[in-house]
């Protein structure tokens, strides 16, 4: 049974539809990464299993469990098992790192602060900012902003981690260093679930590939499958025009 | 120009200026924390309040930014004695001045609350904070960091150009103690030069104060000068 099932999501923005019955699957420790032209709701999948869009219909399993996005409380304890890192970053500007990472967990969770501080500082060393502890969003890199944010959804333990196109708007210089820690917590079996245009690293880093195509998977399997061998006419068209260079 | 100045007078008074400094200093501070209550409060309405509370908002912030501080003044201290309400030339100062500073303020704070980034208020719904967690823990810091420098700005204005207006109702703030004092022995220009350097020293503690303030509590980047 897989961890994550998703089934003919529905979902709209006004009278906009995004997603028009959208089906996925994730295992334990999987790596899915969600590719498609832009539009093509792959940020907004994201945003329904977070419970920031509500679908209008179709469902959501998590363990095995129908999640309830109309429940607040089921919302709130699917957030305790999903964390999402956002394209801008959206950390808390009038905090330091340090409370950026630890706020949620100690004063929304209420998790041991002892705990929780030993835990963030390991987190944001391993991401590479154990010397920034104390820094300001705005005195750091778009690189190093966004590496802090992917601490901060650590520090929740989630048991999914969805990435919504975290180096898109990072300098090129900058996309490395976000991708390195991407790469290591795939490698640590982390699921997750990733938004992203760097085609290069979807196929190193992937277990599948999902396409997406007007609110539709329109394909899904190995990275070599998608990325070399479409089987739809829009995906070879979409992968023709962005890996010709 | 023969005018020979005779400071000799101002001094022997300093001791009533510097009172009327402290007067002035005060009526400044409570208007303006009186003026950021009602500011708070009305930012709210407009931004969240039902459409009648919202009109109801607008039309006091239209009259009060749009009519001069001394005419309304003037109608609380001259006008309500008409209809038998006499209050004292300090009441009607801190009131009419705490009104103005209310109407400024709706504004200023209201753009603060249109600033917070929706983004950072979606991180923390994420993060499972609950609508009033997200108030308290990303709105209130943010707005009050963005408007700060707004605040601080107005704060002087209060204090040297509203508070003055109690020279005319007999309230012995700065200007007014001086006008009395001055009218005795028409040394005038000897007066309000002491009083213009007690403006601006008063407008130096004042900055410094605000300046150090802001960046302490809300890393507002500001220089002291």
């Amino acid at each position: 049974m897989p961890h994550l099932e998703v089934r003919d999501v529905v979902a709209r923005y006004g009278s906009h539809e995004v997603l028009s019955g959208v089906s996925l699957d994730v295992d334990r420790g999987e790596v899915v990464a969600l590719v498609g032209p832009s539009g093509s709701g792959k940020s907004t999948v994201l945003r329904v299993l977070v419970g920031l869009l509500q679908p209008v219909s179709g469902s959501v399993r998590v363990g095995g469990q129908a999640v309830d996005y109309r429940s607040a409380g089921q919302v709130r304890a699917i957030r305790n098992r999903m964390a999402i890192v956002f394209q801008q970053y959206n950390l808390f500007q009038n905090m330091d790192v340090m409370r950026n990472v630890t706020l949620a967990p100690i004063r929304i969770k209420r998790r041991d602060r002892r705990e929780v501080e030993t835990l963030a500082v390991a987190l944001l060393e391993r991401v590479g900012l154990g010397q920034k502890l104390h820094a300001f969003p705005d005195e750091l890199s778009g690189g190093q902003q966004q590496r802090v944010a992917i601490a901060r959804a650590l520090a929740l333990r989630p048991e999914i981690l969805l990435l919504d196109e975290v180096t898109s708007a990072l300098d090129p210089e900058l996309v490395n260093e976000v991708l390195d820690v991407i790469r290591d917590l795939a490698r640590e079996g982390m699921t997750m679930i990733l938004v992203s245009h760097e085609m290069a690293f979807v196929r190193e880093v992937a277990d599948r590939v999902v396409m997406m195509d007007k609110g539709q998977v329109i394909e899904s399997g190995p990275p070599a499958e998608i990325l070399d061998a479409p089987r739809t006419e829009r995906a070879r068209e979409f992968f023709g025009k962005i890996l010709r260079h | 120009m023969n005018y020979t100045f005779q400071f000799g007078v101002v001094w022997r008074d300093l001791g009533a200026l510097m009172d009327g400094a402290l007067v002035t200093f005060q009526l400044g501070l409570l208007a303006f924390w009186g003026g950021a209550l009602i500011g708070l409060a009305g930012a709210a309405l407009k931004t969240f309040g039902p459409r009648p509370v919202r009109a109801l908002v607008d039309t006091y912030v239209v009259f009060l930014t749009n009519t001069p501080a001394l005419i309304q003044i003037y109608f609380l201290y001259f006008g309500l004695a008409e209809f038998r309400i006499r209050w004292s030339g300090e009441f009607c100062l801190l009131l009419g001045l705490t009104l103005n500073a209310g109407a400024y303020l709706t504004m200023i704070m209201r753009a603060g609350f249109l600033s917070v980034r929706r983004a950072e208020m979606e991180a923390g719904e994420v993060l499972g904070m609950t609508r009033l967690q997200q108030i308290s823990y990303i709105i209130a810091p943010h707005i009050a960091r963005t408007i700060y420098p707004a605040l601080a700005n107005f704060f002087i204005v209060i204090l040297v150009m509203g508070t003055s207006i109690g020279a005319v109702i007999g309230v012995d703030e700065l200007t007014g103690t001086a006008i009395t004092l001055a009218t005795v022995n028409y040394r005038w220009l000897e007066y309000f030069t002491v009083v213009a350097g007690l403006y601006i020293v008063l407008t130096l503690i004042a900055s410094v104060g605000l300046a150090l303030f802001g960046r302490w509590a809300f890393r507002v980047k500001a220089r002291v000068f």
